[in-house]
């Protein structure tokens, strides 16, 4: 009778184990998808701002070359750039770093070709006193801070995701279901300051 | 409101916090004015940002909230001023009009000294675009017609001003009573920038106890320098 009542006790406390661990296998494994899910709204808002810098750019260029016709190069190499940057997609489910450093050449690419082009709109005065240019000039400029200010967030989404799964007991859970280190945006360079458009 | 650059008088200070409070009580937008002689090291539209997303101005889902940070002139570096607007803001004031606040309302005013005319100004044009009186599109291009413009802007103005009187009254009050209640005020930081910096912003706000509601800043807006 003794030995049945210890049996029935030590199955009790081990079917009590086996049910929290389940719970908490249930509970974290539920935590990391909302941390995932964070990390792709976030990365959608990246993409989203930078969808609106590339969005600029036709009645960028159209407006300078209405001014400045024969500053072919640049205008050509903005165009370029922009449509090579719109052709690189990312995997939202797999953020990783090569993935993202693909993203930022292409689009670091199209950023230095508007630079590049915005200087040499300096030497036409009318077209920096042309209205819709002066629109053109604030919108990019605002975007430019947009982009700034996404990207910090996305990294600061993304570290807080990345510290969870890697921290043990959570990593058991990341590891056998398969969520993945995400990659963070470098500070490059004037990206955590606007960058200075000079016009 | 915080004037940790002494750029108004106590009655200017009272007359703008009267006004953006009466504004956040009717339509829930919140505009901060912050005036500043350091930025601790920000770029000023950064600052602003992280200032607006840190204090949550705005409300929570809607994020109608308007940062404005001042910047003033010294005999070694120009004088700066940003507008950063909330997600929800950035349709009603595009970063154009933004610019254009910024280059017709402020700073010609900036550049006779007249601080307070600026941002009355300028907060003047962020009430009337958000409470949809007349869409962006139509301030500075005075599409909105001449005279009628005139008679539109001047009785929204003077709406907005016969509030000012009640709520200098009510604000008084509100400041007595925490005057006689309380010690201290809370301190000001931006995100998490250390503890610091708070009691010279805390020395001139503007005596006002808004709460915030946690709206988001996604970096849009404008500059200018002067």
């Amino acid at each position: 009778m003794k030995t049945k009542g210890c049996l029935i006790a030590v199955v009790a406390v081990v079917l009590i184990g086996i049910f929290s661990v389940v719970v908490w296998y249930i509970k974290t494994g539920n935590k990391i998808v909302r941390l995932d899910e964070g990390v792709a709204e976030s990365w959608a808002q990246v993409e989203n701002v930078y969808q609106r810098r590339a969005d600029l750019i036709p009645n960028l260029v159209a407006t300078v070359k209405g001014y400045a016709e024969h500053e072919k190069t640049a205008l050509t190499d903005v165009v370029e750039a922009r449509a090579k940057a719109s052709s690189v997609n990312v995997n939202p489910e797999k953020l990783d770093a090569q993935s993202l450093q693909q993203f930022e050449q292409a689009q670091g690419n199209l950023s230095s070709a508007l630079s590049r082009l915005l200087v040499v709109v300096e030497r036409y005065p009318d077209l920096k006193a042309n209205q819709n240019f002066s629109e053109l000039q604030a919108q990019l400029e605002g975007t430019e801070n947009r982009i700034a200010v996404e990207r910090r967030k996305f990294n600061e989404v993304a570290r807080e995701y990345n510290t969870y799964i890697r921290q043990f007991p959570a990593s058991i859970v990341a590891n056998s279901r398969g969520f993945e280190k995400k990659a963070y945006f470098e500070a490059q360079a004037g990206s955590e300051k606007a960058p200075e458009v000079k016009f | 409101m915080v004037d940790s650059a002494n750029a108004f008088t106590i009655d200017q200070r009272a007359a703008l916090t009267a006004k953006l409070d009466s504004f956040d009580i009717e339509t829930s937008t919140q505009i901060q004015i912050y005036t500043t002689t350091n930025l601790q090291g920000y770029d000023i539209v950064d600052f602003a940002q992280r200032l607006g997303e840190g204090w949550g101005v705005g409300k929570e889902g809607f994020d109608n909230g308007i940062v404005i940070v001042y910047l003033p002139k010294t005999d070694s570096t120009n004088g700066e001023v940003t507008i950063q607007t909330g997600y929800g803001i950035e349709p009603l004031i595009p970063d154009a009009t933004c610019k254009r606040i910024i280059e017709h309302e402020m700073i010609p005013c900036f550049k006779k000294d007249s601080v307070y005319e600026g941002f009355k100004r300028a907060v003047d044009v962020c009430i009337s675009l958000t409470k949809g009186d007349f869409k962006a599109d139509d301030y500075g291009n005075n599409s909105i017609g001449g005279f009628w413009g005139w008679v539109l802007d001047h009785l929204v103005l003077s709406l907005v001003l016969g509030m000012v009187g009640v709520w200098i009254v009510i604000i008084l009050v509100i400041i007595i009573i925490a005057k006689c209640t309380s010690g201290g005020g809370g301190s000001y930081y931006i995100g998490t920038s250390g503890s610091s910096s708070g009691s010279s912003h805390r020395s001139h706000s503007g005596g006002s106890h808004r709460s915030y509601g946690g709206g988001h800043f996604g970096g849009g807006g404008a500059r200018g320098r002067w």
